[in-house]
């Protein structure tokens, strides 16, 4: 990867896939894939709660959005953060309406994918995350448990265990930042 | 390129709440916004992704106890997964077990919760230690704390008996509120 690349903000990339013309810029392309797939990532988890289907919508995004760049179509490369959201956003509600339009993209921009694996590999290190939730008070654990493992919103949690919802929020806040402190080698 | 550091970096509160889908609307957007903008939010939303992800494995395993809801065995049910459900009033006793390719066991510890200030949980299983779950959530209208102890462990145990004790705090006093035996049968 060119130092120019790996240095240029945002913006300059983009405006950099969009002046290339016929020739893409591999380079830029590979950058800007780089650092957007994991908040595309990220905003497909939140919305889509499914590690595969984020997957496909950081494949989906990222492909249109160079598709549209090469194109000259992204009238504002250097707001091409919002540009890439706004992707996420149209393409999470065509899927819940059923349409998708994936196939003709991939044919085209497949070599997309190679650049995209999910940063998320950097899993954390179990035995210690055990460790580290064993360490919390019932309450502490029973929340984070209902709240990541159950999905419950914490008006939800409160009501069924006897809590106020900002006592819920208090608890999590007060477990999470526990959790934290443990896993980054605090006491467990 | 090196992360620019945030100007204006995102409350890790308000983060938990967006990634749990507690915000909506307009404070959702914003949020959004400036985390598309941001390496540095984006990786502290990462850094919670991951550990909301790691949670959720753990207790899916069965490496975690833990006290829940009523909400949250209806979730477990409608997913699919695989559970025993032993409901026992006090002073009475269950056959149970667990096979390995079971996900959990949930206790139903029938008890009257009204009045109550503070609840233990006291577990024992055979004649090992007794371990004591201090201040456990419970819904004093509910009628019954659910328990799911630790699946992978409670795989690996001979045939035995875990008895539990539910003790009531109320007005500086303790009492027992009720006992549970759990006859364990290798699944």
């Amino acid at each position: 990867m060119p130092a120019v690349v790996q240095d240029a903000d945002d913006a300059t990339l983009a405006r950099a896939i969009a002046a290339a013309g016929a020739q893409p810029d591999r380079a830029a392309e590979a950058e800007l894939c780089r650092r957007f797939a994991p908040r595309v990532r990220l905003y497909g988890l939140r919305h889509l709660r499914d590690p595969h289907a984020a997957a496909d919508l950081v494949q989906q995004v990222l492909m249109t959005t160079l598709e549209r760049l090469r194109a000259g179509a992204v009238r504002e490369p250097e707001r091409i953060a919002s540009f890439v959201l706004g992707m996420c956003r149209v393409v999470v509600l065509d899927w819940r309406r059923g349409a998708l339009r994936r196939e003709g993209l991939l044919a085209a921009y497949g070599d997309v994918e190679e650049s995209v694996e999910p940063e998320e590999s950097r899993a954390l290190e179990r035995p210690r995350l055990v460790r580290c939730l064993q360490a919390l008070v019932e309450r502490e654990r029973s929340v984070l448990v209902l709240s990541f493992f159950a999905e419950r919103p914490a008006d939800e949690t409160g009501r069924e265990l006897g809590l106020s919802a900002a006592n819920v929020r208090v608890i999590r806040h007060r477990a999470i930042a526990k959790l934290r402190e443990c896993m980054e080698g605090g006491a467990a | 390129m090196s992360a620019p550091a945030c100007t204006a970096p995102v409350a890790f509160a308000a983060l938990v709440e967006y990634w749990l889908g507690e915000l909506a609307g307009e404070a959702q957007d914003r949020l959004e916004e400036h985390v598309f903008g941001c390496v540095s939010c984006t990786a502290r939303l990462g850094e919670l992704a991951a550990l909301g992800a790691g949670i959720r494995a753990a207790f899916r395993d069965g490496a975690l106890h833990a006290v829940i809801s009523p909400g949250a065995l209806e979730m477990m049910r409608r997913a699919g997964l695989r559970l025993h459900e032993y409901p026992v009033a006090p002073g009475g006793s269950v056959q149970c077990t667990i096979a390995a390719s079971d996900d959990f066991v949930v206790s139903r510890l029938a008890a009257p919760l009204g009045g109550i200030e503070r609840l233990d949980l006291v577990s024992q299983a055979g004649e090992g230690p007794e371990l004591r779950l201090e201040d456990i959530p419970f819904d004093p209208a509910a009628g019954e704390v659910l328990f799911c102890p630790p699946a992978a462990l409670l795989k690996t145990l001979p045939a035995h008996t875990t008895r539990m004790r539910l003790v009531a705090h109320a007005q500086g006093e303790q009492r027992l509120l009720g006992e549970y035996a759990f006859n364990h049968t290798p699944g």
